[in-house]
């Protein structure tokens, strides 16, 4: 069976041992590091399938480690952010996390997370190998995980692709929010959760509003997204 | 009223005042002797002109005074002269006027000059006794010298009593402005201290004066200072133990998760569930401390931007009556106009989150949260109502304090942890709003105000 390689860096040696155990019941090859520059530094080095990142980091924070690699790389990153610390999240997210799970998490929770980023990005790879979705100047291939506007990329996190993918397959018609959080983040919409609510504000803050300083996606209240077409 | 403007008119007012004594003075001291002297001059003339006049008389007759009389009623000073015998019948001059005469007969029962002031003249009257015995009265009506009038004097020195209260309002202004632009600078800077900008230092701007204001100013920065470090301090403390709490926290659970992995007794699993509850208990704790000493050491470092209340508690509401509907209780939204308020979203939505889920928890099986947004007098008002039964009028401010429960049983049964309406509170305030809370009939009303954007 193919084992899946995860990069942890996290300073908390023990917590390391033990988030190891469990992945490593739970069918996972982890690898720890345990500060921020020897930590960018595996992720670079193109062994990992994805990378679990502490924000509290000796030498470099998560947030430098991650800024660092995306400039070249697009190695998924699963955040470990502090709790109830929204610029945390927020800086996480825009900097190009494709997820955050805060600390202390749920060992089942990560292992579903991870497994979500996995899956998301093999199957896009398999299923729709070769499509493309135009709709007016954005242009998004599947294969390629790019998204386009106007002929410039829009360097979207995987997330905010998969929710850019699926409102463009549907523009112009209502999203469901519980229907985008079971198709994109793989789990059930539970209420006060608003990471959904943010990863469309950061697409839409990559994607700009139109010409007429219109929004592209717009929120129906209670109800959930459509991405409009320009009439 | 200003302390500037206080400062400024007080001074003013004063000097304003002490220019018009001197005024007063001045026509005072130089009238007065002037009256005196004249009074000298006409007792005087008086007492020689008679003299000289009875003796013409008598060497020379009738004919030699009226020329004497006529030499001395030089007309620039005198109106009239009179020259009477025994009897009081004119012997000589010009008519004079009633009062003159009676004058004469005052006169001639004494032995000085008689003197009377009317208004333009000034009366003199002396009984001469001539060698023969013979009685005789000299009158006499002099033409006043004319006497400046305190209100002359004033209309005569009006341009320089001007140019006296202009330059000392210049000096006062200049005076007052000097006194109170370091306090306005000092109230200033503990304003935007007291807002939170801890970073707000006050002497720079005073400049370099070494008076009592400018130390004031120098202790207000000390003090600034020490604030400042105390409070920071006091975030990273509370930073670094919620993050050294819950390490062990994030380690417990994964060994936890681990130890369920291994056991496969039936036996254990619910005491699995329990560590897990209450280290998720412990966790949230942690957060909402977290949250909490974020709100009390004040700088509410938000950004502001409109938040449209309406949206945000329909949202809320929602998810609210998804959670009360497992619980078989439910959330209605009642009302909602559409209210804008300038703040943090975060920290508005956990406010309103934190009363509702309150309301929830509280309201009785098989009833009805309501939850309504209204525009009232300039505020917009959220009032949330429960049918819990209410608490004690008397515990009813006691609510938001910190892990405050009303009945520890109930509370501990329920799940709350006692930081909720805390934390809504402190919300409140830092947008500068106000909660309050309220028994009705069967339940508990909690009303948040909140000021609209304009």
């Amino acid at each position: 069976m193919f084992m899946n390689q995860i990069l942890l860096i996290d300073d908390d040696e023990e917590l390391c041992e033990l988030v190891s155990e469990f992945l490593s019941v739970e069918g996972f090859d982890i690898e720890a590091v345990h500060d921020g520059a020897e930590g960018l530094e595996k992720a670079l080095s193109e062994d990992f399938d994805l990378a679990i990142l502490d924000v509290m980091l000796p030498k470099m924070n998560g947030f430098d480690v991650l800024r660092n690699l995306r400039e070249t790389s697009r190695l998924p990153v699963l955040m470990l952010t502090a709790r109830g610390d929204d610029t945390e999240r927020i800086v996480g997210l825009e900097t190009g996390a494709d997820d955050y799970l805060p600390k202390p998490f749920n060992p089942r929770e990560l292992v579903a997370r991870i497994r979500a980023v996995l899956r998301r990005i093999s199957e896009t790879g398999d299923k729709f190998r070769g499509e493309k979705i135009q709709v007016e100047d954005v242009e998004i291939s599947i294969s390629a995980r790019s998204a386009k506007r106007g002929g410039e990329d829009l360097n979207l996190t995987s997330v905010e692709f998969d929710l850019l993918a699926a409102l463009l397959r549907e523009a112009g018609m209502i999203i469901k929010k519980e229907d985008l959080s079971e198709t994109v983040l793989d789990r059930k919409l539970s209420p006060f959760d608003r990471s959904l609510d943010m990863h469309i504000s950061n697409l839409r803050k990559k994607l700009g509003a139109r010409a007429g300083g219109e929004e592209r996606i717009k929120t129906i209240r209670s109800v959930g997204y459509i991405y409009t077409l320009d009439t | 009223m200003s302390l500037f403007l206080k400062i400024f008119l007080w001074f003013w007012l004063s000097i304003a005042l002490v220019v018009a004594a001197l005024t007063i003075v001045h026509w005072s001291t130089q009238t007065e002797p002037l009256v005196r002297q004249w009074q000298i001059f006409v007792g005087e003339a008086v007492n020689t002109n008679s003299q000289t006049a009875v003796q013409i008389f008598e060497n020379e007759g009738k004919q030699g005074l009226e020329e004497y009389l006529n030499r001395i009623s030089n007309p620039e000073r005198v109106n009239a002269v009179g020259f009477f015998d025994g009897n009081l019948q004119q012997v000589a001059g010009n008519e004079i006027s009633p009062e003159a005469r009676n004058l004469a007969t005052a006169a001639l029962a004494s032995d000085v000059v008689e003197m009377h002031r009317l208004p333009e003249q000034t009366l003199a009257a002396r009984k001469i006794k001539s060698k023969t015995d013979e009685n005789y009265v000299y009158v006499i009506q002099y033409r006043r010298p004319q006497q400046t009038t305190l209100l002359t004097e004033i209309t005569n020195r009006i341009p320089q009593i001007l140019a006296v209260i202009f330059a000392a309002g210049l000096g006062c202004y200049g005076l007052a402005r000097y006194l109170s632009s370091p306090i306005g600078k000092l109230r200033k800077a503990t304003k935007k201290f007291a807002d939170g900008d801890l970073h707000t230092r006050v002497a720079p701007e005073i400049g370099n004066r070494r008076d009592e204001l400018a130390r004031l100013a120098k202790d207000f920065d000390e003090m600034a200072e020490r604030i400042e470090s105390l409070l920071s301090s006091q975030k990273r403390l509370t930073q670094d133990i919620s993050h050294e709490l819950r390490s062990p926290l994030a380690r417990l659970n994964v060994a936890l998760e681990l130890a369920k992995q291994k056991s496969d007794s039936e036996s254990t699993a619910p005491i699995f569930e329990r560590i897990e509850n209450e280290s998720n208990r412990l966790n949230e704790m942690i957060g909402r401390l977290l949250t909490l000493s974020k709100l009390e050491t004040g700088a509410p470092d938000f950004t502001k931007s409109e938040v449209k209340l309406s949206a945000l508690v329909e949202n809320i509401a929602a998810d609210a009556d998804f959670e009360a509907q497992a619980k078989s209780k439910s959330v209605r939204l009642l009302e909602n106009q559409d209210c804008t308020v300038l703040g943090s979203e975060n920290l508005l939505r956990s406010a309103v989150e934190n009363v509702l889920r309150n309301a929830v928890r509280y309201t009785k099986e098989a009833t009805t949260v309501e939850i309504s947004v209204a525009k009232r007098n300039g505020n917009a008002e959220i009032v949330v109502r429960d049918f819990g039964g209410g608490i004690p009028e008397e515990e009813l401010e006691n609510i938001f304090r910190p892990f405050y429960r009303v009945g520890e049983a109930r509370e501990r049964k329920t799940g709350g942890i006692g930081l909720g309406l805390a934390i809504a509170e402190r919300a409140v305030h830092a947008h500068k709003g106000t909660i309050t809370a309220k028994n009705a009939e069967n339940g508990l009303i909690v009303e948040i105000r909140l000021p609209m954007a304009a």
